[in-house]
């Protein structure tokens, strides 16, 4: 039996060959009120009322973003504070009683 | 009669009247083009997707980016690329590609098969939807890149440089995605052979 897809007695050449044959006897005209329908969607005017997610969405993450600034502005002094202390000082400043369990043990 | 056949359609005065969005010349284009895309759609058109949802998309996706097409290609190969890739798009969607396994194939294709596999005879004519059936089956394992080229190429008989005209894809990509779809033909091919004869 033929085993190469290069040869075109392969059992696939023998069934696309065959395949071939058959008559696709469909029409291929557009069916009845296809082209207006498309037509209609793809030239409808743009919407004029957005959606109250499209127009708040952006300023939503505006705002947001100024917010963060201000608060790491506002808190600036602490940040930095802790930030020179290490990290032994910033572990103990909390209030973790597990923290402070560690820490008597050491 | 020459004088009473319909004048050949002006594409370059339609897409024109479409950019300064003629509703009748978008109707017009439709109608030219839906012959061109409903043939790839069919032959490419992935399951449980209706032909004409498909046909309708790759219309939107073409009104969408008319201001994108600059003329460097035909306009209905830009057209043919869209539907291509919009066809492709479905069958990666559907991941999953069903096993291709004798006991389901139908009694006809089953004979078609064993026949192909054990002599060296032409299908029989009587016998060549099952054999169509076959072709769309054995095409289904394929990935769908592959499954395109190896459509094109065996089924509908188009040469490497058409097959770069509807899909934009270059040769040299053609030829590997021919080359790897064979060879996955081949070893399914092997599979169906021992299980067979087991």
């Amino acid at each position: 039996m033929n085993n190469s897809l290069h040869d075109p007695r392969h059992p696939w050449f023998r069934l696309v060959a065959a395949a071939r044959t058959v008559r696709d006897d469909r029409t291929e005209g557009a069916p009845y009120g296809f082209a207006t329908r498309v037509a209609a969607l793809a030239l409808a005017p743009e919407r004029a009322v957005r959606s109250l997610f499209e127009v708040f969405a952006l300023r939503a993450l505006v705002i947001a973003s100024l917010l963060a600034v201000c608060s790491i502005a506002i808190n600036y002094n602490e940040i930095s504070r802790r930030l020179a202390g290490g990290a032994d000082d910033l572990l103990l400043a909390d209030d973790d009683t597990v923290v402070a369990v560690l820490a008597l043990a050491d | 009669m020459p004088d009473e056949a319909d004048p050949p359609f002006d594409l370059a005065a339609c897409l024109a009247r479409v950019r300064r969005k003629d509703q009748q010349a978008a109707r017009d284009l439709v109608g030219h083009l839906y012959p061109l895309v409903i043939r790839i759609v069919r032959s490419h058109l992935p399951r449980r997707v209706a032909e004409e949802d498909l046909a309708q998309e790759v219309f939107l996706k073409m009104f969408s980016r008319l201001a994108q097409y600059q003329g460097a290609v035909p306009f209905p190969h830009w057209v043919s690329r869209i539907a291509v890739t919009t066809c492709i798009d479905h069958l990666r969607a559907q991941k999953r590609r069903p096993e291709f396994r004798w006991a389901d194939l139908s009694e006809n294709e089953a004979e078609v098969l064993e026949a192909v596999m054990t002599n060296a005879n032409d299908v029989a004519a009587n016998d060549a939807m099952a054999a169509h059936e076959l072709v769309h089956k054995l095409l289904g394992q394929l990935k769908p890149d592959d499954q395109l080229v190896i459509r094109l190429l065996d089924l509908e008989q188009k040469t490497i440089a058409e097959i770069s005209q509807i899909t934009g894809w270059n040769q040299s990509l053609i030829k590997v995605r021919a080359f790897r779809a064979r060879r996955k033909l081949q070893k399914l091919f092997q599979e169906l052979r021992r299980k067979e004869r087991s």
